[in-house]
């Protein structure tokens, strides 16, 4: 069967699921409904050079999205997400989905444009982010939603007060005086050159005069401009009563320019501006390493508090209404809808469902819950209508208490103090005893104020923070690096040290040891039956262990062990196609599950709460759920086991037994010994059972765990470990974690966790594994000797260089050349991190 | 050589310099370095049909804002 690629999205597929179209005679073809929308749409509005543009890149199938529309009006939403700018238009940042190339951006502006009462769109194609200015009287939120989502595209909302932009800000800032700083630094060098060369072959005085000035009007702004970050800070600690190297460096920089400046106005001796500027640069570039990689703490609640709800429905009276959630009061009835998210806590009056509470507990199973249950905020209702009457208000309800428990927490997080500050801290003082000491014993012993000012200042400029400056940033940067190659994400430098200094692991048992879904681990098949039926059953279900058994079986299709009936090529070309294009299998799901029509039809689909379903499938009736449904449907089943248990009958007939259970992750049990070796102490908390929990602790070789911790009981456990004297790593996936991890002194986070988890954490492990938690271990304290060579090295060259400037033989050349030279060394050492990772 | 050349050549270097710097630093602070691939894409794509729709941008803008302003005035609170 030949395949042929998608006219909209180049997908290929075969040619037997396509969709034919004939366009201005000629022959289009689609993956679905979607794209074809799409193309037809492009077509009419002249649009169609988006696909010259386009070339032969691909895009993910335009899948039409029935979400509602109207929630972009609702007051609370624009009150959240909106500015109201002073003309009166209103702006908002959006996060635009599918963007895979720059045509896309040319077509998602493009529209826009043309969209009348749009004032301005512009898309950043690095980073999908578009700022939407628009006037409210011509068109509304949700039509220009409408508009990117019928071209193919998603929009969201995104804050943008909080998170990057800040940091965005400060690396601009710092930019902008790092190239400054090196624009002066590179052109003071070749003047300064013709300095030196003029220190050995004599030079006229009015030249050297022109230079000297030359270098003045360069060495300025670096100090003023570049070097105010040292001034503030040096301030700052000031104001707080400690001495950082901040002050030493802002010292002996304004120290070498005064006197420079003063040397310069009456003609004698030697300037010092090259000096200046190299000091204020090396270490403004150190500086900058780290900001890089910083994140702010701060904002992680945001995110959380997007995945809000901002108006739940009340019924009053038998009529429904919209409210905002401030405003709902004890007593009042609140309709809950599959797939919204509960926001006050609750008892149910009338219906039942089954709740997602993974984010109070971290189990992916949803709980059944009936009239007079409690529903607690934070939990998803997943299936079925419920009403229940609000038990507390919105700031008192669970979900509330969480965020703001987790606001304190992150105010509250431990910092360990970095070897670097404490050193620099006495290093400085000590420089600058010696400096000053220096400079009494030569005014005595030479009697000349003058040369006693230069010998204080050379010592000061030769003690050369430099080194002192780049020693952790340049060391962290590698490590940084490794790690990085390796899928592990520091976010910020600093963490490796700190990491290298834990001495306990904590670990999240759901998600992060084991894999956090329930996945078959048996499968019998009783008698002889097409499995294609039940995969059609399985996927119009979103419990877990629907979705286990769902992917099961496709994972055996692809491998070529299923049924090969013809009927399920289309979705195996289709799942080729995504695994050939390195997608997860996650992200494919989500894309091509509903969107392919299969052959096989399935009518009459229920879901029977927290049993099971049934349906009839090519005609026959189907059956699956647990040992209940099935015996509420007259058939006797005898099965015992302690995992989860998911029976399949076609026509009243068991005739397959999936047994599905909590996969412990891979090398998870190797990875806990190794870092049991390096002397850590290894403890889990889980929201678990005690016996569930028991299992996975004996199996991995885990001799402390607790068992069913709801998620502040978490943070209690880590604050008991912190009292003990503890420096703790804990490791954690979901919402429930997210109190203790904020309160761990390093938190990570898997890759595809919560987003609270993830932007809470200090590293993300994009693979996942657990084996990844060793080699942060590894890498970390790797970097951190490097760090503690680069200080000693520093130090060293201290011991030697600083004798000899006291002693007064210290002229420009010698202290830019010894300068560098140190500076060379700490990079070098740091660069052996990378030979020895090998 | 004198030393007023050697003045005049290092002024004028340094100032070209400056002048250079002082362009990077304005596109640094305006943002047009944030999105690499656009500054790129522009010069790959963008030709007379962008630059009408720039200025159909602009239009919309001022009228959007003229009818503001309009607006306000016709309401005499």
């Amino acid at each position: 069967m030949s395949k042929i690629s998608c006219d909209h999205c180049n997908l290929e597929f075969d040619e037997k699921v396509m969709i034919e179209d004939e366009i201005d005679g000629e022959k289009k073809y689609f993956c679905c409904k979607g794209c074809q929308g799409v193309y037809h749409l492009l077509k009419e509005e002249g649009l169609d050079s988006f696909y010259d543009k386009l070339g032969s890149t691909k895009l993910q199938p335009a899948v039409k999205k029935e979400d509602d529309l109207k929630k972009f009006d609702l007051e609370g939403f624009i009150k959240k997400y909106v500015k109201v700018r002073d003309d009166g238009l209103y702006e908002i940042n959006l996060i635009i989905e599918g963007i895979h190339c720059a045509a896309c951006v040319w077509l998602n502006e493009k529209v826009l444009h043309q969209t009348p009462g749009v004032i301005e769109a512009t898309i950043n194609y690095t980073n999908n982010k578009a700022k939407i200015v628009w006037d409210p009287e011509e068109i509304k939120l949700s039509k220009i939603i409408e508009t990117i989502r019928s071209i193919g595209y998603n929009a969201y909302p995104y804050d943008p007060k909080l998170q990057e932009e800040r940091a965005v800000k400060q690396r601009r800032e710092y930019y902008a005086r790092i190239l400054v700083a090196v624009f002066a630094t590179m052109n003071i060098m070749w003047i300064a050159i013709a300095q030196y060369v003029g220190l050995f072959t004599g030079m006229r005085r009015d030249i050297k005069d022109i230079l000297n000035f030359a270098e003045f009007v360069l060495a300025t702004p670096t100090l003023f401009y570049s070097g105010w970050v040292y001034y503030r800070s040096a301030y700052y600690g000031l104001k707080h009563r400690f001495v950082n190297m901040d002050l030493l460096v802002a010292t002996g920089a304004t120290l070498a320019y005064i006197y420079s400046v003063y040397a310069m106005i009456t003609r004698t001796g030697e300037v010092y501006f090259d000096s200046v500027t190299m000091i204020v640069t090396f270490i403004l570039v150190g500086k900058y390493l780290e900001v890089l990689s910083k994140k702010q703490a701060v904002d992680t609640l945001d995110s959380i508090l997007g995945t809000i709800p901002t108006e739940v429905t009340v019924v009053k009276e038998n009529e429904k209404a919209l409210v905002m959630v401030e405003n709902v009061e004890p007593g009042d009835i609140i309709e809950i809808k599959p797939g919204e998210k509960v926001v006050i806590d609750g008892v149910i009056i009338n219906g039942s469902a089954s709740f997602d509470e993974s984010s109070l507990t971290g189990e992916s199973e949803p709980v059944f819950k009936k009239e007079g249950d409690e529903v607690l905020s934070g939990s998803i209702c997943i299936d079925g209508v419920v009403r229940y009457r609000a038990k507390k208000d919105f700031s008192a309800s669970l979900l509330s208490n969480i965020v703001s428990l987790l606001e304190d927490s992150i105010t509250k997080k431990p910092k360990i103090e970095r070897l670097v500050n404490q050193i620099s801290g006495y290093f400085s003082v000590t420089i600058l005893s010696i400096a000053f000491l220096t400079f009494i014993g030569w005014y005595f012993y030479a009697g000349e104020f003058e040369k006693a000012l230069i010998v204080a200042i050379s010592v000061v400029v030769i003690a050369c923070p430099c080194a002192l400056g780049l020693a952790t940033p340049m060391a962290t940067l590698v490590g940084i690096g490794i790690a990085a190659k390796r899928g592990l994400l520091f976010k910020e430098a600093a963490f490796l040290e700190t990491m290298a200094k834990s001495d306990m692991l904590v670990l999240d048992k759901t998600g992060t040891i084991t894999e956090g879904k329930p996945s078959v681990i048996t499968y019998e098949k009783l008698k002889d039956f097409d499995e294609s039926i039940v995969l059609e059953l399985v996927k119009n279900s979103n419990h877990p262990i629907s979705k286990g058994v769902e992917r099961f079986i496709v994972e055996k299709m692809v491998r070529g062990e299923g049924d090969k009936g013809v009927r399920w090529q289309g979705d195996k070309g289709v799942r080729w196609q995504g695994v050939k294009e390195g997608r997860s299998e996650d992200e494919y799901f989500r894309t091509h599950t509903h969107t392919h029509t299969s052959i096989l039809k399935v009518e009459k689909f229920k879901e029977i709460k927290a049993k099971g379903m049934i349906a009839k499938i090519g005609g026959k009736r189907v059956l699956g759920g647990n040992i209940e449904l099935l015996k509420e449907f007259g058939i006797d089943v005898e099965i015992e086991s302690e995992n989860s248990i998911f029976l399949v009958a076609i026509e009243n007939e068991l005739v397959a037994v999936f047994e599905l259970s909590d996969k412990i992750k891979e090398g998870a049990a190797e990875a806990i010994s190794k870092i049991k070796e390096l002397g850590i102490r290894v403890v889990m908390l889980t929201g678990d059972n005690e016996k569930v929990a028991k299992k996975v602790a004996d199996t991995l070789g885990i001799e402390e765990f607790y068992a069913k911790l709801l998620p502040q009981d978490k943070s209690a456990y880590i604050d008991k470990f912190h009292k003990d004297g503890h420096i703790i790593v804990m490791a954690g996936d979901g919402i429930n974690d997210s109190i203790a991890l904020a309160r761990s002194d390093i938190a990570i986070a898997m890759g595809s966790g919560a987003d609270v988890a993830i932007s809470v954490s200090d590293i993300v492990l994009l693979d996942e594994k657990p084996k990844s938690i060793y080699e942060a271990y590894k890498i970390s304290r790797r970097t951190f000797k490097a760090v503690k060579e680069n200080l000693a090295l520093s130090l060293i060259y201290n011991t030697f260089a600083v004798p000899v400037a006291v002693m007064g033989f210290v002229n420009p050349l010698v202290a830019a050349i010894s300068m560098s030279l140190s500076s060379l060394l700490v990079v070098g050492n740091s660069f052996r991190i990378k030979l020895s990772d090998k | 050589m004198s030393a007023g050349i050697i003045a005049m050549m290092l002024g004028i270097s340094t100032l070209l310099g400056a002048l250079g710097l002082a362009a990077l630093l304005w596109g640094l602070r305006t943002g047009q370095f944030d999105d690499t691939s656009k500054f790129l894409d522009g010069a790959r794509f963008d030709g007379e049909e962008e630059l009408k729709d720039a200025v159909m941008m602009e239009e919309k803008r001022k009228k959007a804002l003229e009818k503001r302003r309009k607006d306000k005035r016709v309401m005499p609170d």
